[in-house]
């Protein structure tokens, strides 16, 4: 699949991720200069256009999607959603803002270590959003993992008898520590990124590399 | 009799079935194309579907041998359909073509198959366009590559379109120059090819790289354009005493941009397709507004030694259906019709042999033996035919909108509308 775009079009398009990332993505922009009115508070709307630029605004996980087909010229997103879209996107600057990091984690007072289980039943079960990351992460160990992927309140999957361990997000665990869930291992550390479609960073090199740099400057800045 | 057990006629996902108009527009754009490369001598060559599934893990590096389609024969053995054609023509000049007088020149237009993840929207069949020049390497090998590339777009009929020219070469010699270990020779690969430019940043910033290097490995992928961006490079290379690394790719550009093809090619660093696989020269194509490229390719001067039989080899592929959606966007589709004429009539002997008087002459006629008047003018129109035409004794006439035949074409039969109005100035084709 790919996006099919008028070719005369002449804005830059950009999409920008809705909830935790938005509200510094947008500030991000107006520090390096870009024209961001209305960007603010669009209140329903999932298209905007300021300045030379069109704005869409995306569900986060979405972001890479868009990206990647070339729906969208540019976009900022967070790392996490990167590496789970495992998509073709061109990653060119840390923005440094929204970090967060993987981890895996398991109940406090869990009565059999996972050690235990892994070497009695040979396989640990772990429930994610983030089946890819997940994945890599436990072959990289060298651990056999049975993975379940759930939408939501992963810490509940250990507090029902559904997983022995969890990878989730977490910025400052406090979430994992109200369900009595302990980390045990880092995954991956993520920041939101910059990020280009490959043929966009060609087509329009000047201004994708511009506002790479502008953006990388301002967050550097903070 | 039994009767058949029924089923929903449906194609397997990411497969699809092409019907008339689309397949008269796609024959036409990639009969252009390989018109060509016909042209410059490049002969044609079919391979099977199928390979050796070890044929292509020996060949192709990652990411497309692990979406090769697998399947396992009667005898066991492990066969893939072919996900490209560089590999299966590599392997066919290694074994047919071996002590046979080269350089060999050969094209291809052919399906090519991908296994996908479902929900991705992503096609399992693609055709693909292009060729390989094997035994033969340096600039000029590459200029006529790229050349091929250039006129190929053209003849299909895209009017704007970019040309990527890259080399593998510098970030190998920076590689050669900056040691440190293995893991983190293959991190930066990975990086590079990735276009993960964050990541590039990390691992430039090792202790004990020179920062000369350093700071060549962040600026290569970012150096893109004409002559400044290859001073640019050359200036980098000299830095880190890799300079003849630059040297191919910018004898290339120079020839091209002497042959007035300076706004259609780009110099491109940051071209990194695959360094198991390529040496020197990458290639990428693109069309604006497109977000993938419509072709890809390079020189590959290892493979073949894969297969026992070492030559230098170049060649590119191009995405037929991209190159289609491109010319979509452009509003440049060929505008083709089908059908000059219905030709009815009473008697089939009459109308078989008046059909081969017109086809004689170039007309693409559909025959519509038993009928006269209104219903083959109904024909006619449901067939987008510019003419309906009737046959009595061996005058062929006209039939008029209310089913009237009308004046007699003539004898010896004229040419085609077509021809008519494309000497008036319409379109040929």
């Amino acid at each position: 699949m790919i996006a099919r775009r008028n070719s005369g079009e002449r804005l830059l398009r950009m999409a920008l991720p809705k909830g935790s990332l938005y509200a510094e993505s947008v500030a991000l922009l107006e520090r390096a200069g870009y024209d961001t009115t209305g960007l603010a508070d669009p209140g329903r709307q999932l298209t905007l256009r300021a300045g030379d630029m069109e704005f869409i605004i995306g569900k986060p996980t979405d972001i890479p999607v868009y990206v990647a087909y070339g729906a969208v010229d540019v976009a900022i997103a967070g790392k996490d959603t990167l590496v789970e879209s495992a998509l073709d996107v061109v990653e060119m600057a840390d923005l440094r803002f929204g970090a967060c990091r993987f981890v895996v984690a398991e109940p406090e007072d869990a009565e059999r270590s996972v050690a235990e289980i892994y070497r009695h039943l040979g396989v640990i079960r772990v429930a994610t959003k983030y089946p890819r990351v997940t994945e890599q992460h436990f072959a990289r160990r060298g651990l056999q993992v049975e993975l379940v992927k759930l939408s939501g309140n992963i810490e509940l999957a250990p507090l029902i008898g559904l997983a022995d361990q969890v990878v989730d997000i977490t910025a400052t665990g406090r979430t994992l520590k109200e369900n009595h869930l302990r980390i045990v291992d880092d995954v991956l550390e993520s920041t939101a990124r910059f990020v280009a479609n490959p043929v966009s960073l060609k087509t329009n090199s000047d201004r994708v590399t511009g506002l790479a740099s502008a953006l990388a400057a301002a967050a550097a800045t903070d | 009799m039994q009767p058949l057990q029924s089923m929903a006629p449906v194609t397997p996902r990411g497969f699809r079935d092409v019907l008339f108009e689309e397949a008269r527009e796609r024959e036409a754009v990639e009969r252009a194309m390989s018109a060509v490369f016909a042209l410059w001598g490049y002969d044609p060559v079919e391979t099977p579907v199928v390979e050796e599934a070890a044929t292509l893990q020996i060949g192709i590096p990652g990411e497309i041998e692990r979406s090769a389609f697998r399947l396992f024969d009667l005898d066991g053995s492990l066969l893939a359909l072919r996900p490209e054609l560089t590999v299966p023509i590599a392997r066919l000049t290694a074994s047919r073509l071996a002590g046979m007088p080269g350089p060999h020149r050969v094209r291809y237009a052919t399906e090519v198959f991908r296994e996908q993840a479902s929900l991705r929207g992503q096609a399992r069949q693609f055709t693909q366009v292009g060729v390989e020049f094997i035994g033969a390497r340096g600039p000029a090998a590459d200029t006529e590559v790229l050349l091929l590339l250039i006129e190929a777009l053209s003849a299909a009929g895209l009017e704007s379109f970019t040309v990527g020219l890259g080399t593998a070469e510098v970030l190998r010699a920076l590689l050669d120059r900056a040691g440190g270990t293995d893991e983190w020779r293959q991190a930066m690969i990975a990086a590079a090819q990735d276009r993960n430019l964050v990541e590039i940043d990390r691992l430039s910033a090792r202790e004990d790289l020179h920062p000369d290097l350093a700071f060549a490995f962040r600026e290569l992928p970012n150096i893109r354009g004409g002559r400044e961006a290859l001073e640019r490079c050359q200036a980098l290379a000299l830095a880190c005493e890799c300079r003849d690394s630059v040297c191919s790719v910018a004898e290339t550009w120079r020839t091209l941009e002497a042959l007035g093809h300076g706004d259609r090619i780009q110099v491109d660093f940051g071209i990194m397709r695959s360094l198991d696989y390529y040496t020197g020269l990458q290639i990428e194509a693109y069309a604006p507004g497109l977000g993938l490229p419509l072709a890809g390719g390079g020189r590959y001067d290892r493979l073949l030694s894969a297969f026992g039989d070492p030559a230098p080899a170049a060649g590119f592929a191009l995405g037929l259906e991209r190159v289609m959606i491109a010319l979509a966007e452009q509003g440049r589709t060929p505008r083709l019709e089908s059908l000059d004429a219905v030709l009815g009539g009473r008697m089939p002997a009459e109308v078989f042999a008046a059909a081969a008087r017109l086809r004689g002459a170039g007309w693409r006629v559909r025959l519509a033996t038993g009928r006269t008047g209104t219903a083959l003018v109904r024909e006619a129109d449901d067939f987008s035919a510019l003419e309906a035409l009737v046959v009595e004794g061996d005058t062929i006439r006209r039939v008029d909108r209310h089913g009237e035949a009308a004046i007699p074409l003539g004898d010896p039969v004229p040419e085609p509308p077509r021809l008519t109005w494309a000497a008036k100035g319409g379109d040929a084709r």
